[in-house]
């Protein structure tokens, strides 16, 4: 038993040295101060302050830059919570609006197809979590299964702070090289990412994408989960298409888009809001990707939505 | 099961404790459990195709023991049958029928019959070659016939190397098994140090070094020569860390329970020749093809022109046995052919005399002949990780390209001054986003660590010199080796990046 104690001690040893440096790598990297994620803790906040009854629009990038609140807010009453920020982090964030619902609150999810592209991509990936956890560490608890994750998630992040601090220093100490026009601090009081109608007129070329969606029942397993768990708390949820630009449509097939929200139909009980014949949205309302709208095709994608809402709410 | 993944993490522990808690007696029955649960996390059902070939090899082994003549032969020639037919259905069919298929339209007739829907089982070639070594061995009296069914099972799935080898042979690891091995804490210890490095050689070296070479050898045609050069360097070093890291993560593993597999790799890419590079480069595959092909074929006593083709074939059957496509059979004739014409021009040259030459010019010349030998392997590589026949001929043949506007462009690089040497290169060939820089500092270093190690090692016992350091400084060391896997490692994924020879 003696080589086994020596064994224990060292590996203990060991364990304890590599644990002291993970240590001081987290306690003096800071998150990026201009990330975009800081963003999420500005609609945290806004989720457990703002008074209910609200709207809450849930979905990646194409619901920060999308969305008019304040349009939605005018037409129908009701504070409005723009709680999309990106896709990859897949439905985690949906997790932390559980925590926050109230009764007479309605949540909209606008998950892009590519959420539903693997399991990874709808229930987000890794590396992105990792940097949207780093900014507030309960959220760990809204990850699928915490407790396997854990380990991965916080050595990702140790990477990923690592990282940073060698493109900090490389860089002359700036992260700025990271950042496109995305960045934290450009979203108004509602959660609306509000810096593009300066960049209207800045040329990009946007890639055609069209991802396979596939049907996993994971996905609308989880999605009835969390409206049957809202309707608990007296909140109600919505089902909307994310906006998708009329090119991308072609390439990913009407037939595929049909099937997708005929299955949404028959797979959960949330309510789609979107007419199938307004899923697509003209090339010229999107700017730099295929899924951000530009200023005017945000109000016609908000206005609809307006529209729809006051159907489905019975408020005309 | 990956050896890089969290699932082994918790496994590993588990095994090894209920290891050195069971009385030896039970240990089999212990092993053989976790390397089936080990084998069937990749899918289950293929734990069968095993079951099949060990039972098969089982019987066959007891009847050419205690029988006689022709009776040994058929029973030889069925365990050969069972194992290669698993192979060549599961691996080569098909891969015979597009071609066949591909053959018959060229000819205009019709050919009625389709590919297979199937995957193929993960380490099929690997444990169906140390399946076949037993019963040779057995037929060659090298080896008595094991009777207990448990551990001739565990010979052939033990877990460190069911998946990748290293592909032993019953006489090295039968005896092993059976032996009651306690707990040593200097073996112990080893054994996790070599599973230690092995894990540094996979995530951080090999997986980081996948980024360069999947960026180019996924699209190769958007790039061009110095692309391309960098790109198979970069797979080079790449599947030497993957691989001999995973050898190292088996050996060390298998040594922590007292068993000792075959070291695969004696630091290949100091090899000043072919010959020797085959000598120091997955040893348990060469030495399995020399005794049971090139040996039997007739190896070297036999003609010059049939110990050329003995060769030839040799490696044909070896780039054959590493996956079912073109680009495997290519290199390994390319390989058969450089043995060939190295080992006739050693010969000619031991012919006409030595030269002599003072130590320096001598260093000069073995330096020069590593460096042509790591040219002539990495050429070859080439057609080892091109997705196919198409991608390879275009790396092959756009080498030379490109170089002219890559020195232009380093020399404007250059006189702007505003970027380090590293930056210049990556950026000119294209391989360079802005968000690379902390990228390549975070390859060379652990990079240079590599061949800092492997210098030390290949002229003599590094861990051996670690292990006479003061136990704190040792700590130390160990700790920012494991540090530096957790750091570093290139799982930004989560997802564990599979090991290269898994595929076959």
């Amino acid at each position: 038993m003696g080589d086994v104690s020596k064994l224990l001690k060292r590996c203990l040893q060991v364990i304890f040295l590599v644990s002291l440096m993970a240590t001081a790598v987290f306690l003096t990297t800071r998150p990026d101060e201009k990330h975009v994620y800081q963003a999420s803790l500005q609609k945290a906040h806004l989720l457990a302050t703002e008074p209910s009854p609200r709207i809450i629009i849930f979905g990646g990038s194409n619901i920060a830059f999308g969305i008019d609140s304040k349009l939605i807010e005018k037409q129908l009453d009701y504070h409005v919570i723009n709680d999309g920020l990106h896709v990859a982090l897949g439905v985690a964030p949906l997790m932390e609006i559980e925590r926050y619902l109230r009764p007479g609150d309605i949540v909209i999810i606008s998950l892009e197809y590519y959420n539903f592209d693997s399991e990874t991509s709808f229930f987000g990936q890794p590396q992105y979590l990792a940097d949207w956890i780093e900014l507030a560490p309960e959220r760990i608890w809204y990850l699928q299964e915490p407790i396997r994750q854990m380990p991965s998630i916080y050595t990702i992040m140790l990477q990923r702070k690592i990282n940073r601090v060698l493109q900090y220093y490389t860089y002359g100490g700036s992260l700025d090289v990271n950042r496109g026009i995305y960045t934290g601090g450009e979203f108004d009081e509602h959660g609306d990412f509000i810096t593009y109608p300066d960049r209207v007129n800045q040329k990009f070329t946007i890639d055609s994408s069209a991802y396979p969606i596939t049907l996993m029942d994971e996905a609308y397993v989880f999605l009835e989960a969390f409206n049957q768990s809202a309707r608990s708390k007296g909140a109600t949820v919505f089902y909307e298409a994310q906006a998708h630009r009329q090119s991308n449509c072609d390439s990913t097939g009407l037939r595929q888009i049909k099937r997708f929200f005929s299955r949404i139909r028959s797979k959960t009980t949330i309510p789609v809001l979107t007419d199938i014949d307004h899923v697509c949205m003209a090339d010229k309302y999107f700017y730099d990707t295929a899924y951000h709208l530009n200023e005017q095709g945000r109000e016609i994608r908000t206005q609809r939505l307006i529209d729809h809402l006051k159907t489905a709410l019975g408020m005309e | 099961m990956l050896f890089n993944s969290f699932a082994f993490l918790i496994f590993f522990p588990i095994v090894t404790t209920a290891y050195f808690v069971l009385p030896h007696r039970y240990r089999w029955a212990l092993l053989l459990a976790a390397s089936c649960y080990f084998y069937m996390a990749f899918i289950p059902k293929y734990i069968l195709i095993l079951l099949v070939t060990i039972t098969v090899d089982y019987f066959a082994g007891i009847g050419i023991e205690s029988t006689q003549g022709k009776t040994r032969q058929w029973l030889l020639a069925a365990s050969i049958l069972a194992n290669i037919g698993m192979l060549a259905f599961f691996k080569y069919f098909n891969f015979a029928n597009e071609n066949l298929s591909g053959l018959a339209g060229f000819l205009g007739w019709h050919y009625p019959i389709r590919d297979l829907a199937i995957i193929l089982p993960i380490g099929l070639s690997f444990h169906t070659f140390q399946s076949l070594s037993y019963t040779i061995e057995v037929f060659r009296g090298n080896q008595k016939a094991e009777r207990h069914f448990g551990y001739l099972a565990l010979y052939v799935m033990f877990y460190p190397q069911l998946v990748a080898g290293p592909i032993e042979r019953p006489q090295n690891i039968l005896h092993q098994l059976h032996e009651d091995h306690p707990f040593e804490y200097q073996r112990v210890a080893d054994g996790l140090k070599w599973m230690a490095w092995g894990m540094f050689k996979k995530v951080v070296i090999a997986d980081r070094m996948a980024l360069f070479a999947n960026a180019v050898y996924d699209e190769p045609h958007k790039y061009t020569g110095p692309a391309l050069v960098l790109a198979t360097v970069a797979f080079a070093i790449q599947i030497y860390c993957d691989f001999s890291g995973y050898s190292d993560i088996a050996f060390g593993s298998a040594q922590v329970m007292g068993i000792t597999l075959m070291k695969n790799f004696r630091h290949p890419y100091f090899a000043k020749s072919i010959a020797e590079f085959w000598r120091r480069w997955h040893v348990s595959l060469s030495t399995w093809f020399r005794d049971y092909v090139y040996i039997p074929l007739g190896g070297n006593r036999v003609s010059t022109g049939r110990w050329a083709l003995n060769l030839f074939i040799t490696f044909l059957l070896s780039g054959l046995w590493h996956g079912a496509n073109w680009t495997f059979v290519i290199w390994g004739a390319l390989h058969g052919l450089y043995m060939v014409t190295s080992t006739l021009g050693s010969r000619l040259r031991s012919a006409s005399g030595s030269m002599s030459a003072s130590p320096r010019l001598a260093q000069l010349r073995d330096g020069m002949a590593t460096l042509w030998t790591f040219a002539l392997v990495s050429f070859a590589w080439i057609f080892f990780r091109a997705a196919n026949l198409d991608d390879a001929w275009y790396v092959v043949s756009h080498l030379p390209a490109g170089w002219d506007g890559f020195l232009m462009q380093v020399i404007e690089y250059a006189r702007d001054g505003s970027l380090g040497l590293n930056e210049i290169i990556f950026r000119s060939i294209g391989l360079l986003t802005p968000l690379a820089r902390g990228e390549i500092i975070l390859t060379i270093l652990p990079l240079l660590a590599l061949v800092f190690v492997e210098i030390r090692q290949e002229r003599g016992n590094f861990m051996q010199e670690i292990s006479l350091q003061k136990t704190q400084l040792r700590l130390v060391y160990y700790a920012v080796l494991v540090f530096t896997i957790l750091a570093l490692g290139t799982s930004y994924t989560g997802v564990p990046q599979a090991f290269i020879y898994f595929q076959f």
